[in-house]
């Protein structure tokens, strides 16, 4: 599979404090990968290293397998959006685009109408930067992440300042992008229900090193917690898991629901001892943590 | 480097800010020109009524010169360079950056210095006495001011593309070009070695340039061309090396 990003060694210090430990990491084609870390644990210093804005202290970035002087060509075929959007305040969305359009020799003349249909902001084009909501301003930074037709997209923030509908838009046009176009996404948000739904790999960042690199399906099989039964007689659905589980740890709740921690792959023969035993079970599921109780148990603490 | 160039062009050609910058200063060369004018007509005893009392003040007026260039600077150096994570992200080398914003901005300055410098001469030779020879004087003049202009022009740009504050730009650019030759002068005091560089003080120079002037004895000296031609390559290699590492927020 192609390698999109690959790092090595990757570091970054800041007046002689490691902000970035030894960071090795490859994106592959194809993949959704999210960056998930507290404030402050260098996710914008990783993107920032990627896009050239900042010098790493010592290692190797390749892009699309190149190194050095073609990995600034290999840019190319990126698109990055790091932090706050920033354009000229006194042109229009469209001004700003034509911009981008000289500096990057886009010869596609409905190029800007395009990409500004894309993200929603065909109707608000003549309106100057200035003049935008948060939102647009966010809208118009994807724009411009799009509008060389790029193979990577490394986002940092994208949803940040829009609403429920807009983040929902964003999600289902990098999914489309992703499904349809191949696009491969480097994505961070602060909103991790977000990043739940959106992503297929997941990185956890603390204190500028990686603790956790996870793929969505061994993420959902760790983070699987407790069983939930619901049966018409909990009493005798609790006597028969003592009986057969001594060291069980479980809790009855009312309305017959029994929650079992842990047990998960016991899950089929606790069902069947229940229903041999003439426990009627009306509802048996296991219950999995959600990405946000699983990144603070790893991380330890504060939210992000 | 040729796209960003035409990116940056698009920019530099909607920056109403410049051009109504540039259009002030060519009406205040008119402006200074038709008020000597008046009182030469209306006052036969008012003796600065010629053009070479109306060139030297233009070419005593090397700091608001000086002012032009770092305004001119400013269009494409200015706030606008929070976008540059845009461009730098792209692919888009630093040092086509520092170049082409260079390029452009000084093109700008140059056809603004020709225009007010054809204006000036157009003025002084039309409406003004005219003793026959100052054109000569006043071309010499400015030759010579030239390097210095263009290091300082240099410099500028260096020091914005740095990030630096505005007002620290202008304690430096004072610093260099207005007070540079006292401050050696008095070094020189003390120690003897430093009146050489107080004779090649850009304000030493400028000052100098002005007096070869009045006395009509402008001449092209090497001193300027060494003095601008070391400033200028000064605020390259700093341009360059900076920029090349410094973090694009």
């Amino acid at each position: 599979m192609e390698t999109v990003i690959q790092t090595a060694q990757l570091t970054k210090s800041f007046k002689g404090t490691n902000v970035i430990k030894p960071f090795h990491f490859s994106l592959f084609k194809g993949e959704i990968c999210a960056l998930i870390g507290q404030n402050g644990a260098g996710k914008s210093t990783i993107f920032k290293m990627l896009s050239g804005q900042l010098i790493p202290t010592s290692g190797e970035i390749r892009l699309f397998g190149k190194i050095e002087q073609d990995k600034e060509d290999a840019r190319r075929r990126m698109g990055f959006l790091i932090e706050t959007p920033a354009f000229f305040p006194d042109f229009t969305a469209e001004q700003n685009l034509k911009y981008y359009v000289l500096q990057r020799g886009i010869v596609e003349k409905n190029r800007i109408a395009e990409v500004l249909a894309i993200v929603g902001l065909a109707n608000e084009k003549r309106k100057r930067f200035k003049e935008y909501s948060m939102g647009m301003k966010q809208r118009l930074g994807l724009a411009l992440c799009l509008l060389s037709s790029p193979d990577c997209l490394v986002l940092d923030e994208p949803i940040n300042g829009l609403d429920a509908e807009g983040i929902r838009e964003i999600r289902n046009l990098l999914i489309r992008l992703n499904e349809e176009k191949q696009i491969t996404i480097f994505i961070s948000s602060h909103i991790l229900t977000e990043l739940h739904l959106l992503a297929t790999r997941f990185v956890f960042l603390k204190d500028g090193a990686v603790v956790e690199d996870i793929s969505k399906e061994a993420l959902q099989e760790k983070s699987r917690k407790q069983l939930i039964v619901t049966v018409d007689d909990a009493a005798k659905a609790v006597r028969l898991l003592e009986q057969n589980y001594p060291a069980i740890s479980y809790k009855v709740l009312p309305d017959q629901v029994i929650t079992i921690d842990g047990h998960i792959e016991d899950g089929g023969e606790i069902n069947r001892l229940f229903t041999m035993n003439g426990v009627t079970v009306m509802e048996f599921r296991a219950e999995a943590r959600n990405l946000e109780e699983y990144f603070l148990e790893l991380v330890g603490g504060a939210a992000i | 480097m040729i796209n960003y160039l035409k990116s940056e062009q698009y920019r530099m050609l909607r920056k109403k800010s410049l051009h109504l910058t540039s259009l002030v200063c060519l009406l205040l060369i008119s402006a200074a020109g038709a008020v000597l004018a008046y009182f030469g007509k209306t006052d036969p005893t008012f003796p600065y009524a010629t053009s070479n009392f109306y060139y030297s003040n233009v070419l005593g007026g090397a700091g608001l010169i000086i002012l032009v260039a770092f305004i001119v600077n400013f269009s494409l150096t200015g706030k606008d360079t929070t976008v540059l994570k845009n461009t730098i992200s792209f692919g888009i080398k630093r040092k086509t950056v520092y170049w082409s914003k260079l390029i452009l901005t000084f093109i700008y300055f140059l056809v603004l210095c020709i225009i007010g410098l054809s204006l000036l001469i157009g003025i002084g030779e039309t409406f003004l006495a005219s003793e026959s020879g100052s054109i000569s004087n006043l071309l010499a003049a400015v030759a010579n001011m030239v390097p210095i202009i263009l290091s300082a022009f240099l410099l500028i740009h260096t020091l914005k593309l740095l990030n630096m504050g505005d007002v620290y730009i202008l304690v430096i650019l004072l610093g260099i070009y207005g007070f540079a030759g006292n401050l050696l002068w008095v070094v020189a005091k003390k120690f003897p070695f430093f009146k050489k560089l107080y004779e090649y003080a850009p304000d030493t120079l400028m000052g100098r340039n002005l007096m070869g002037f009045m006395d009509k004895t402008a001449q092209i000296g090497y001193p300027y061309f060494l003095t601008g031609g070391l400033l200028a390559a000064a605020a390259i290699v700093i341009g360059i090396i900076q920029f090349s590492k410094k973090p694009i927020d």
